[in-house]
């Protein structure tokens, strides 16, 4: 590995342009000082509206893999979709979009959905089984499908909050769903990112970031026939990993047959590696996609986004959208690989 | 029915959840408060061979740099971020971009004493505060490799405070202009070309109007509940006079900020019970060697100013992903709370 990326860095995102100071001048470090601020998740599994036999704690459901068949909001599920109880978006009414003197405003109109990812309430997505992830993943996908037909939907966010610090407000290991109105400022940033790249280069910046990542082979954390799994160079926390289709597309929900199971498989090994190297750290993922009405992209590349919350994000990040990485990538691909993974 | 309400600024949105409204005793649980030894603590007056050797520092006449006598201190970080030596050496990587790690991190020690709590230092304390980030602000303008600094604080577990709980701000000067600043002055520059007006100046004017959102105003400056307030409680204080730079502040002001920074401090310490925050103190760059054009209508259009957020309420994978923020407090309940918060004492 070249020694000069192990040295404090300003790093430049390459799509969105956000710059990251990586590496410490002290130290870089280690799993060992990470370790220190990793808070304990203990379940204690009591009163869990999304454990078997507690479906009539969630709202109806809206969909669910139910090999043996039965009824809906009973127990006989793999996986199941409701509503959130506590909606942020309301699935009601029109967006209404108006001014208070200089403020704009609208309703707060959109879907919240909670994926249940499994009936076992003690397991995590680490630990169960590629079939099981599988099942999760198809779960996303047909909500996808059948959202995007509402018109009033301009972007599908998928993303999960693993333990409290991450925001998990449930011990039942959940993802979310929730469909926008309006395309966020965050995506809409990183599209024209990636639009500028390609207006020059007349290239994705995904596909070519595979590229390198496949020639400087010291940011790869797991790969496979249709997936790479790398801590990307800009890094704007430690152990940080992103997840690439090496096919180029720019939709999620257009993911096929042997990309569900090869999906399910990098993140499964992707969320071992991470949970063995740091002893089970709280993280978020977020499901980067384009937004309804703007697949066949050329430009953009949809992927996954996994951010371990171990350091807290501060005043200096909140006011300049500069990262703080005491963790060089390079360094948290060298203890991601020494995880052992059958 | 839920509200989407968008930052006229930089154009970020934010979800008031009516539905799922707390009130902000909801949130004050969440506050987590500890002790510290001042025995041990680096900051305190004695314990100056402790730190890096000191930058600047209000101190009685006669007395030496790293003795006791001051009033405010700063030194360098102890593990700094960004270091002072050095060039920038901007080069590529592959699609990459890198430069060094260069700029400034300071610490600014705001009082001798162990005190933990911003809000508890006297007016005069934090006016002098105040004017040594004004120092620093003007000190580091002379470094050509500086474009930007930033002044904020960390207060708190959940605000990333460390593990030194004795009060105080940080300086970090960086040689570009960061992202978020850069958005925010864009968003500015947007509405002045429009309307050939300040959107800061036309943001006071109509909250002093609309009063909901009001929550305390002096002399030169007011304090509101920004109309998408990202988190419960977050507070604006902004100048009354137009100025881009907050280190070009008049005596008179300084004296009029800290006065209205200590009382909007104690009500938030009082009315959420001590919660964690941070606040950042929003200046324009400086601008030296400008491109042509560049920044041309700066200091008509932006307006310094402070943002305080108190973080009782966790950004997770939603916020991270879509720059939306979701806020169960409407700001006018937060500007009723943060009003009453002296007639309760």
């Amino acid at each position: 590995m070249s020694d000069e990326l192990l040295k404090p860095l300003l790093r430049r995102d390459p799509i969105v342009g956000r710059w990251v100071i990586s590496g410490r001048v002290d130290k870089n470090w280690t799993p060992e000082e990470l370790k220190k601020f990793v808070e304990k998740h203990e379940k204690t599994g009591k009163n869990c509206p999304f454990c078997p036999g507690n479906e009539k704690m969630t709202p109806p459901e809206i969909m669910a893999d139910r090999p043996q068949g039965g009824h809906p909001d009973t127990p006989g599920w793999r996986v199941r979709v409701v509503p959130n109880k506590y909606p942020a978006l309301k699935i009601e009414g029109d967006l209404d979009k108006r001014g208070i003197g200089l403020y704009d405003m609208s309703n707060g109109i959109g879907a919240h959905e909670v994926i249940i990812e499994t009936p076992d309430h003690f397991s995590e997505l680490a630990d169960i089984s590629v079939d099981q992830i599988q099942k999760v993943i198809f779960a996303y996908k047909t909500r996808c499908l059948d959202l995007k037909k509402d018109p009033r939907f301009k972007y599908l966010l998928i993303f999960k909050n693993y333990g409290r610090v991450a925001g998990a407000s449930l011990e039942h290991p959940h993802s979310q769903l929730i469909a926008l109105p309006i395309v966020p400022k965050r995506v809409r940033e990183e599209l024209k990112g990636a639009h500028r790249y390609f207006d020059y280069r007349d290239r994705c910046i995904f596909c070519d970031i595979i590229q390198q990542e496949l020639y400087d082979r010291i940011r790869i954390v797991a790969d496979n026939a249709n997936f790479l799994a790398i801590a990307p160079f800009v890094s704007r926390f430690p152990f940080e990993i992103w997840i690439l289709p090496y096919n180029h597309s720019s939709d999620f929900s257009e993911i096929e047959g042997d990309e569900i199971a090869d999906l399910a498989q990098i993140l499964k090994e992707s969320l071992y590696r991470l949970k063995m190297a740091l002893d089970d750290p709280p993280y978020n993922f977020i499901i980067h996609s384009a937004p309804v009405g703007d697949s066949n992209s050329e430009y953009y590349h949809w992927h996954i986004e996994i951010m371990p919350k171990i350091i807290k994000v501060a005043g200096f990040e909140w006011g300049s959208g500069f990262y703080i990485n005491p963790t060089p990538p390079e360094l948290a691909t060298e203890y991601l690989k020494a995880v052992e993974y059958k | 029915m839920p509200e989407l309400r968008r930052d006229p600024i930089i154009g970020r949105w934010v979800i008031i959840a009516t539905e799922r409204a707390k009130r902000p005793h909801d949130f004050s649980k969440t506050a987590e408060s500890a002790v510290d030894n001042p025995e041990e603590c680096p900051f305190c007056e004695g314990h100056e061979h402790m730190t890096p050797p000191e930058i600047f520092a209000f101190r009685d006449d006669k007395t030496s740099p790293d003795s006791p006598g001051w009033k405010v201190r700063v030194v360098p970080s102890i593990a700094p971020l960004l270091r002072v030596e050095g060039d920038l050496g901007r080069r590529g990587w592959g699609v990459y971009d890198i430069m060094n790690a260069t700029g400034a991190h300071e610490v600014i020690i705001e009082s001798p004493q162990h005190i933990t709590h911003f809000g508890k230092l006297s007016q005069e304390q934090i006016r002098l505060v105040l004017k040594t980030y004004v120092q620093r602000i003007d000190d580091l303008q002379n470094d050509p490799r500086i474009k930007y600094v930033m002044i904020y604080k960390n207060y708190g577990k959940e605000a990333g405070g460390g593990h030194l709980l004795h009060t105080k701000s940080f300086l970090i000067a960086t040689p570009i202009t960061p992202k978020r600043v850069k958005e925010e002055l864009q968003g500015a520059r947007i509405y002045y070309g429009y309307k050939d007006r300040c959107i800061f100046c036309d943001i006071i004017r109509q909250e002093q109007e609309m009063g909901e959102r009001l929550i305390l105003e002096n002399d030169f400056f007011v304090a509101i509940s920004p109309f998408a307030s990202r988190f419960p409680c977050e507070v604006w204080i902004l100048p009354k006079n137009h100025n881009c730079d907050f280190y070009k502040i008049t005596e008179k002001e300084l004296t009029s900020l800290a006065e209205i920074l200590k009382e909007i401090m104690n009500r938030l310490e009082t009315g959420l019970n001590d919660p964690p925050f941070n606040f950042i103190i929003h200046t324009a760059p400086f601008r030296k060697k400008v491109k042509p054009g560049y920044w041309k209508t700066l200091e008509w259009d932006y307006h310094w100013h402070i943002e305080i957020m108190p973080r009782l309420t966790r950004v997770a994978g939603f916020e991270w992903g879509s720059g939306f923020y979701i806020n169960p407090l409407p700001p006018e309940e937060a500007t009723k709370f943060l009003k009453e918060g002296v007639n309760n004492e």
